[in-house]
């Protein structure tokens, strides 16, 4: 049976191995967090429909992907679910009660009882009273710290072997699996073949595992090594983006069977019989009962409610635009943050006209900060980098460049002076010499005077000779996808955001998702840069886009913590009192909106002054509540929304379909900026749904491993999606785990039109991952799509 | 009597803990608020009364109140230098662990347990630091642990809290046997409980063979306490609870076994042969903790090996009976980990920016020599210049090796400046650094020796003995200081990464100790096996 080359698998060991490449696939990936994005956790099920995934969640994991029935029970006491749409969601769905009253007599039910189909390990540890699945995270976590540590370590292991092999170099001499009581597994490791994909073979044949068995039990144990598998997932991701591949997932998988074998192995006489079973089960399809169908049909209802009130809200009296040129233009990112802002700004001054668009501002930047050498990709990392950017020109002056050397020196001493503070001896000096001064450092952060990172004080460059007309034809598509192609105001700012947070593991979580989970400025500065250039003007002129040579465009940031705005000034010229307007209306808005945001967050006083500084205080763990609540996305022009309070939880993307020939704006929208947010939505919804799963854990325990990511305590498993305090007040949910609402003014032929061209994006609505509708003009909801590129009309609904 | 006011310090927190025992969880939007602000108020009046302590012993002197209690059992305080010193350390990071904890702990469920039983732990370590009587002393130590053991499971559910809960436990109580039995020992030897009659008879020369005992045993306690190779377990788990528990470790609670031998200074110097064992654990575990270091990914871990090594040479420092640097040991150590732990959150940000300037400069062996002479010519310089300026005072042989090993480590600084791809104006920077840190040593040495001359005895001259102790001490600490010097050149050798695996195992203790108490056994209430 033993094979030695790739050629020479048998045909189920082949099977095994696409197995492997499958499960491979169906964890989320995880982005390391130094710049984290949202994921969807449900990516590799967005081909199936909630109720099949919670089928296999349960299955697999244990736990189903839907809340627990009491929740569905209190929202339809308190009438957030109404009858309507307890009727409605049981029509829509295949199977389930017969009647509203036996769905209501369900939601009142107890929940299901599920229980994962048990691993090896977990059979052994009955059989032998040894926490076998919790030593195996330890000791997995314990390599995989190591393997992925990107430099909190100053002894590192030694870098550029596959995960396996590094794995195999580890287990072969960790002594703790034989204390622990697993006699001879170094030996078992180490005599194991040196490719994984026979050793995976290998351990599949001593598991005695048939390839029918392989896709649930696979996905069992790659969900069991929780981020550390996510973590593989996405080096795979980024791989795949490049063109190549890695095969470090199932690398994983293969460690972790081989676990499985030895205990196998070790507790045969005990746990055979019962482990053939499990076989067996895992061969069978994933069946669907009642356990998990009713809370499905209950979820859909929970969304129906919602959609009732953003309709409502969609519908009611807005605010009517001045006419006129606009006093100043203000570009936001789509992020459900900029709504509360935008409103707040529009309500100071009905002359300030606010965008919404994704917030890379349509550039895909590889960027370069001062006095630095790594790449930091501020795009969405559905993409891949079209353009460079540095904080420093290539034609910088001599100033310029003193001061790039001196800051590298800086930051090179600081490095110095970091490793002096950790190695093994000098950590003596390291204290004895300066120990002292942290009175000083521990005042300074318990007063909460310690300042947040700043954006960067210089202008970024774009970077290689991008011909002009590269230059004129990308801001003419920049401009036309943010419908911005007439009536300029004097000032048009291009707000980017970020946050401004000290001591928080997830701080990148809390930038922006579009640039690749760092703050937006880079990208909004540079194109604010292209728009002021002369030449390109010219050439928009000619493409039929007249800016008047009064206006300015001006790079600038929006903190989220602390709804302040910076502006760039020094990037462009601008009038004084154009500048002292900007500067006056933002700083009105400002206050409007933490007044707004202080009603939901715990601890902050009426009128939100608190917020302003919370972001500097080293010990919160609720800054901001970021995306939590989001609920819907609209593309529509402003005007349908304008004056509407959505507080918070839309995102808003700029869309006039009038101006769209060909739909091509539109296909852009609903390929990236709603995927983005369906991940961002679905990250929330998985969060709250399956914590233990798809959760971040608990911050007040967070250790900070490798640089990349967390683990609870001392624990192995690193964790991924959001902690439990980014959606979770201490009292109530901040987030209610609702699938997002699209809502498209569009055409209906249009939209169904990019649906049939993209199957990845009508697999998100056909499964119900995200809800979409067609809006009017007036704001009202006239369709929503029910699946198979069919509509269902609902203005008779209305009526 | 007002040698008696800093007992006001642990009744404030005590008094604040029992008002919000007794209102925990009054509607939920008012009572963490109003418990927080009650609490952070105790922790600041406690710091005033160690504030003013500090300066009655400026103003007065050192000296014991009463004893409020019978049979020299009861409460009363020695005020000193040490004492007055732990006073304000424990006080100023007690506040700002409690400051910490009422915004971090919001919002959970058992937040007035929380503050309570730490407001318990500092109220302890108050006491402790400030006994006049041995009893008192005994009382607060065990008091100590107890409420801390009630920190470490403020997450009951979590089997690896329980885990690191339990070995703490067995420690504990094993060292405070040990204390019970150093006290008994001294009681009996000298006849009184009253610490200063104690350490004033133990000065001169007094005791006997029962207080060589009781110094053995005042060792074992501290060995245990402060967590030295091999009842480090515990310590390396501590991130089982909140992270505020960590920090707190550092006001007067793993600390609390270098505290114990600096108070009982003249009792330890009864026995020659305790203080070599001290220092030979010590230097062990300071060396074993620091390679440890070396090879944790995980932030908290880092620092709690890091502080399993510092802890060591705490226990060093006073095995070569340099009592009043392993109080500024103490000092240093306890402020820079508080907040190292508390701001454990931005290693994120400070991995990411490691990479920002580009690669390391290695520094080749020949530029670790050079840095190493140049370091020995840095000490020997401050050494000479601060001797002329404000006089070479009694150094002894001990503390200039100590001061030599520092320069050790202040040589890694040096190299890194001195490798050959580092910008001169790099090399410059480092070597500024190197003698600044150089200066500032020298100088809080002699601070430290000045602040305390008072309190604590002379380091005796050395024996043979203690010459043996101070070469193998140079030689070893020389050697690890050379070797993680040049660590790029030698860590990927095959070996050395199999060397690496074992120490990022701590040698197994942690292993061989969770396999002695069951540590990986299903409890009743373990359902974890089935969602695996």
């Amino acid at each position: 049976m033993k094979v030695q080359n790739h050629a020479g698998f048998s045909g189920p060991h082949l099977e095994l191995i696409a197995a492997s490449e499958t499960a491979s696939r169906a964890v989320p990936p995880l982005w390391p967090l130094a710049s984290s994005v949202a994921v969807n956790p449900f990516l590799g099920q967005s081909g199936q429909s909630l109720a099949a995934t919670s089928a296999l969640l349960s299955r697999v994991a244990g736990v189903p992907a839907t809340m627990p029935r009491a929740w569905y029970a209190a929202r339809i006491e308190s009438g957030a679910i109404t009858d309507v749409d307890l009727d409605a969601a049981l029509k829509a769905a295949a199977d389930g009660p017969d009647s509203v009253s036996a769905l209501r007599a369900a939601a009142a039910a107890p929940d299901g009882e599920i229980t994962a189909l048990p691993t090896v390990a977990a059979l052994a540890a009955r059989a032998s009273g040894i926490d076998w699945p919790g030593l195996i995270e330890e000791r997995i976590g314990a390599w995989a710290a190591g393997y992925f540590d990107e430099g909190q370590a100053l002894w590192q292991v030694t870098p550029g072997r596959g995960a396996y092999q590094s794995w195999q170099i580890f287990a072969s001499r960790d002594l703790t699996p034989e204390i622990a009581g697993l006699a001879g597994f170094a030996a078992t490791v180490a005599r194991m073949p040196d490719s994984a994909r026979t050793a995976l073979s290998e351990a599949c044949d001593a598991l005695g595992l048939a390839p029918g068995a392989a896709p649930t039990y696979f996905h069992q144990l790659l969900l069991g090594l929780g981020g550390w598998a996510q973590l593989a997932r996405q080096k795979l991701w980024e791989a795949e983006l490049a063109g190549g591949t890695t095969p470090v997932t199932s690398d994983l998988l293969t460690i972790r069977l081989i676990w499985e074998k030895a205990l196998l192995l070790r507790y045969a006489p005990q746990i055979g019989a019962e482990w053939a079973e499990i076989c067996a089960a895992h061969t069978a399809p994933v069946a669907l009962s009642d356990v998990q169908i009713v809370p499905c049909i209950l979820q859909d209802a929970a969304e129906r409610g919602a959609q009732r009130a953003l309709a409502a809200t969609l519908l009611s009296a807005g605010e009517t635009v001045a006419e006129g040129r606009p006093s100043l233009q203000a570009a936001f990112c789509i992020d459900v943050r900029s709504e509360v802002f935008r409103r707040a700004l529009e309500q100071v001054d009905a002359r300030v006209q606010t965008l919404g668009f994704a917030g890379f501002f349509g550039l895909t930047a590889s960027h370069r900060a001062f006095a630095s050498d790594v790449e930091e990709r501020r795009l969405p990392v559905l993409l891949s980098p079209g353009v460079s950017s540095s904080a420093i020109s290539a034609d910088a002056d001599a100033t310029d460049l003193a001061a790039h050397l001196a800051a590298r020196l800086a930051a090179r001493t600081q490095r110095a002076w970091g490793r002096f503070k950790l190695a093994a001896v000098s950590s003596f000096a390291f204290v004895e010499a300066t120990g002292p001064v942290y009175a000083g450092k521990l005042l300074r952060d318990a007063l909460g005077t310690a300042q947040p990172p700043a954006p960067g004080a210089r202008a970024p460059h774009l970077e290689g000779d991008l011909p002009l007309e590269a230059k004129v034809a990308a801001a003419s598509k920049i401009l036309h996808a943010m419908s911005l192609t007439d009536a300029f105001a004097p000032l048009v700012l291009i707000a980017g955001h970020g946050a401004g947070v000290v001591n928080n593991p997830h701080a990148s979580a809390l930038q922006c998702g579009a640039c690749g989970g760092y703050s937006g400025d880079v990208n909004a500065r540079l194109l604010a840069g292209l728009l002021n250039d002369a030449e390109v003007r010219r050439g928009l002129a000619v493409d039929g886009i007249d800016v008047p040579p009064d206006t300015v465009f001006l790079g600038a940031l929006h903190d989220t913590t602390s709804d302040t705005i910076t502006l760039f000034e020094g990037d462009a010229r601008v009038s004084d009192g154009t500048l002292r307007y900007a500067r006056d209306v933002l700083a009105a808005a400002g206050v409007l909106a933490r007044g707004e945001r202080a009603l939901r967050l715990p601890r902050a006083n009426a009128d939100g002054a608190t917020l302003v500084a919370r972001g500097r205080d080293w010990s919160e763990t609720r800054p901001e509540w970021a995306l939590a609540g989001c609920c819907a996305f609209i593309a529509a022009p402003r005007s349908r929304t304008r004056g509407k309070a959505l507080y918070g939880r839309a995102f808003l993307h700029d869309y006039d379909w009038t101006r769209d020939e060909g739909y091509g704006v539109l296909e852009l929208i609903l390929t990236a900026p709603v995927v983005v947010a369906s991940w961002i939505s679905l990250q929330y919804y998985g969060s709250v749904v399956a914590p233990d799963v798809f959760g971040g854990g608990n911050k007040l325990l967070h250790n900070v491993t490798g640089g990349i990511g967390v683990v609870e305590g001392n624990g192995g498993a690193l964790r991924s999606g959001l902690p439990w305090q980014s959606v979770h007040d201490g009292h109530a949910l901040a987030h209610d785990p609702l699938r997002m609402n699209v809502c498209i003014e569009a055409p209906e032929e249009a939209v169904t039109g990019i649906l049939e061209r993209h199957a990845d994006v009508r697999a998100l609505f056909d499964n119900r991952w995200m809800h979409l509708f067609l809006t009017d003009a007036s704001g009202a909801m006239i369709a929503r799509y029910s699946g198979d590129l069919t509509w269902e009309d609902m203005r008779a609904e209305a009526a | 009597m007002i040698y008696a006011l800093p007992l006001l310090a642990p009744a404030i927190l005590i008094l604040g803990a029992v008002l919000i025992h007794r209102r925990p969880d009054v509607p939920p939007d008012v009572s963490p608020a109003r418990n927080a602000r009650l609490a952070e108020g105790a922790a600041l009046l406690a710091l005033a009364v160690a504030v003013v302590s500090m300066g009655i012993l400026v103003a007065l002197g050192a000296g014991d109140s009463w004893l409020l209690g019978l049979f020299g059992a009861g409460l009363s305080v020695r005020l000193d230098a040490v004492s007055a010193v732990m006073l304000l350390l424990v006080a100023f990071i007690g506040w700002i662990v409690v400051r910490y904890a009422r915004t971090y702990l919001d919002g959970e469920a058992r937040h007035a347990y929380f503050t309570i039983w730490l407001l318990g732990t500092l109220a302890a370590v108050l006491l402790l630091v400030q006994s006049g009587n041995l009893v008192q002393f005994i009382a607060a130590w065990i008091a100590t642990s107890l409420c801390l053991h009630k920190l470490l499971l403020f997450y009951p559910e979590r089997i690896a809290a329980q885990r690191a809960a339990r070995k703490k436990f067995i420690t504990a109580r094993i060292g405070d046997a040990a204390l019970t039995g150093a006290g008994i020992l001294l009681v009996a030897a000298y006849g009184t409980t009253q610490i200063s009659a104690i350490l004033a008879a133990a000065r001169l020369g007094e005791g006997g063979s029962l207080a060589v005992g009781a110094a053995a045993f005042l060792a074992f306690a501290a060995v245990l306490k402060s967590a030295q190779f091999p009842t480090h377990g515990w310590l390396t788990e501590v991130m089982e609870a909140p992270t505020p528990v960590s920090a707190l470790l550092h006001a007067g609670v793993v600390n609390a076994g270098g505290f114990l031998l600096i108070r009982f200074a003249d009792v330890m110097l009864v026995s020659p042969l305790t203080l070599a064992g001290l220092a030979l654990i010590g230097g062990f575990t300071a060396l074993f903790g620091g390679l440890v270091m070396l090879t944790q990914p995980a932030v908290k871990a880092s620092l709690a090996w890091s502080t399993v090594a510092q802890m060591g040479f705490m226990i060093l420092q006073c095995g070569l009976a340099l009592f009043p640097l392993a109080l500024l040991h103490i000092v240093a150590h306890s402020l820079y980990k508080a907040h190292a732990f508390l701001s454990s959150g931005g290693a994120v940000g400070r991995v990411a920016a490691i990479r920002r300037p580009g690669p390391v400069a290695v520094p080749s062996l020949a530029n670790v020599g050079r840095a190493f002479a140049l370091a020995i010519a840095i000490y020997g310089a401050v050494y000479v210049g601060t001797g002329a300026l404000i006089g070479f005072g009694a150094k002894s042989p001990q503390a200039v090796a100590l001061g030599a090993i520092l320069i050790f480590g202040v040589a890694y600084l040096l190299a890194q400046g001195l490798a050959d791809a580092a910008p001169r104006a790099l090399t410059q920077r480092t070597a500024l650094l190197s003698g600044v840190a150089a200066i500032s040593y020298v100088a809080l040495q002699r601070i430290a020796e000045w602040g305390t001359g008072a309190a604590l005895p002379l380091t005796p001259p050395p024996g043979a003995l203690e010459w043996a102790l101070i070469l193998l001490a140079l030689l070893s600490f020389g050697l690890v200081a050379l070797a993680q010097a040049t660590l790029p050149l030698w860590s990927h050798h095959p070996a050395a990464q199999g060397l690496r695996i074992h120490l990022s195992n701590g040698l197994y203790i942690n292993a061989v100790e969770d396999r002695l108490l069951r540590g990986w056994s299903l409890g009743a209430k373990s359902g974890k096996g089935e969602t695996q």
